[in-house]
């Protein structure tokens, strides 16, 4: 086994223990993360706290392994409805071609000139604010979802058009193929690859935004945790200097993003 | 005769390019303008909208609150405000922001410097840092620099934009340098990729079986090659370079257009918002056509 075959599977393992440590966060930890130890906030690393507390009292291991249930089961739920859109719009696009095609890539191109980050900011801000945190995580992440397609779309576009014109896909217009036949037997089959490459390619693209927008305010609302407002007192830089051990869900998120460039093999490798 | 049929010709490919031109100007421009309305629309029916913390003060007469009511209410009818806002773009008014009470044209003329110089800035920088470690990693084709580049990059982009911000801040390094860190890890990326898909081409195999050297395949058979869609890239680059501006600009309370975009947002500015979002676009789809056009204009 070569040395990047192993450091995939290392990549691999470690992403499976993240998401099995926010699945399973009960096991994990026996504190609640709203929990307040009143007579404690702030305090340092200890055997009952195993990464300290936060300035309300409230245990940052606790908050970091829900923390990661609320980041790492969202950001593929908005990756899914992202490869979804674009599946549809970009099959459509593809195969059909013609007006609607044209109408479909002006809309993606539109949404594409616009930063991602400055609509979603735009977006999210024009939002009520005071929503409940529950509300709060699933509008962050369907506004992700609904405005992170366009690229995938692009993808999928080039993909089915080359389908349209290929030579099994005639083979199986002049045998009479029904419209259904033909989408569930020749095109999703020859297009899975794509939509599976492009919705991983999304979920460390919807983390690394969410955390973003949550360290602005507008993500993830308190007392519900996510890596983005885990990090939310991170500009105290005297605060962080003096506790460091605040900076671990930065250090998780940072590798899980990682990780997730690691764990498919790379274009050379596969040649 | 021939010279005649070749001048009409010369004259009849460039009616064609410069009416495809002139349809392509009208698509973005209007692109542009359907999305600031898009923008105006959400800003139109967000929560909040039209409540003015001014109309709570004790001081002001009935007279002065209905006054300030009506100011909302012409931004209520939407489809006059469209027409209010495209008349008065026709005319080079974008209208006063009504958070800052002040014109938009100035202030979008105020603020605007500052983010062109950072995001010049920080693409130059990127553009340099990408070129230099992509061009060293294809030329040398060493594991240990290909690695380290790519462990460097891989780090770089696994950090959220507001972190980036934090570490410029905590750091005192200028916007700019926060921009060319975003920036640079995709573009690194991108170029290496055209670049090796290029070094990959059966001619340079050819070439280098006949022993020319590699600096000469790298300029002379390589980067020909890659040319186009290396500056195709310019545009995307641009994107992510203003995209990153917000955020950078926003934590780092530096007076661009992007603390004005975050403020304007907050604020539920219509005017304001509107403009940001036309120039945004209208940036964004420019470079994207110029970076474009050297590439049809080879197909």
């Amino acid at each position: 086994m070569n040395a990047q075959r192993m450091f995939r599977l290392l990549c691999r393992g470690t992403l499976l223990f993240i998401f099995a440590s926010g699945l399973f966060a009960g096991a994990f930890t026996h504190y609640s993360y709203t929990h307040q130890f009143r007579d404690i906030p702030n305090t340092a690393p200890s055997a009952a706290h195993w990464l300290g507390t936060d300035a309300l009292g409230r245990d940052l291991f606790t908050r970091i392994v829900y923390g990661t249930r609320v980041s790492l089961l969202l950001a593929p739920a908005a990756a899914l409805l992202a490869t979804i859109i674009a599946a549809i719009l970009g099959g459509i696009a593809g195969l059909r071609g013609g007006w609607l095609e044209k109408i479909i890539l002006a809309t993606a191109d539109l949404s594409m000139s616009l930063p991602l980050l400055f609509v979603l900011i735009a977006l999210r801000a024009l939002l009520p604010l005071d929503v409940s945190p529950i509300l709060s995580v699933v509008a962050t992440f369907v506004v992700l979802g609904l405005l992170g397609w366009p690229a995938s779309l692009r993808v999928v576009w080039a993909a089915s058009r080359n389908l349209r014109d290929s030579d099994h896909v005639l083979l199986a217009q002049a045998l009479g193929y029904r419209r259904s036949q033909m989408l569930f037997r020749q095109v999703i089959p020859c297009l899975r690859p794509i939509f599976l490459a492009q919705f991983w390619i999304s979920i460390p693209i919807f983390i690394l935004t969410e955390a973003t927008l949550s360290m602005l305010g507008l993500g993830v609302m308190e007392p519900l945790p996510s890596w983005g407002n885990l990090l939310r007192g991170s500009e105290d830089f005297s605060a962080m200097a003096a506790n460091p051990w605040r900076l671990v869900p930065l250090v998780v998120l940072v590798l899980t993003v990682i990780c997730f460039q690691f764990i498919f093999p790379g274009s050379e490798e596969l040649a | 005769m021939r010279l005649t049929r070749e001048v009409f010709c010369c004259i009849a490919a460039m009616t064609h390019w410069t009416l495809k031109l002139a349809q392509k100007l009208l698509l973005l421009t209007s692109l542009a303008i359907v999305g600031a309305l898009l923008c105006a629309t959400m800003v139109r029916f967000a929560p909040g909208y039209g409540v003015d913390e001014r109309e709570l003060d004790p001081r002001l007469s009935q007279a002065s609150r209905n006054a300030i009511r009506s100011q909302h209410q012409l931004g209520g009818r939407l489809f006059s405000y469209y027409g209010a806002y495209i008349s008065g773009l026709l005319h080079g008014n974008l209208g006063t922001s009504a958070f800052l009470q002040r014109p938009v044209a100035g202030l979008l003329k105020e603020r605007a410097p500052f983010t062109a110089r950072a995001v010049f800035l920080g693409l130059a920088t990127a553009w340099m840092a990408a070129s230099l470690l992509s061009l060293l990693t294809i030329r040398w084709q060493n594991w240990a620099l290909e690695y380290s580049a790519t462990a460097v990059t891989g780090l770089l982009i696994a950090l959220p934009t507001a972190v980036v911000a934090l570490l410029c801040l905590y750091l005192r390094a200028p916007v700019f340098l926060g921009i060319a860190a975003i920036t640079l890890p995709k573009l690194f990326r991108y170029q290496h990729n055209i670049l090796a898909q290029a070094y990959a081409r059966p001619f340079v195999l050819a070439a280098r079986a006949r022993g020319v050297s590699r600096n000469r395949i790298l300029f002379r058979h390589v980067i020909p090659v890659a040319w186009h869609p290396l500056v195709a890239l310019v545009g995307v680059s641009a994107s992510m370079a203003l995209g990153a501006a917000i955020p950078l600009e926003a934590l780092s309370d530096s007076p661009g257009m992007g603390q004005l975009a975050w403020q304007a947002a907050l604020n539920r500015d219509l005017p304001l918002l509107t403009s940001i979002t036309l120039l945004v676009t209208l940036l964004t789809v420019g470079v994207n056509f110029l970076a474009a056009t050297p590439q049809e204009r080879s197909l």
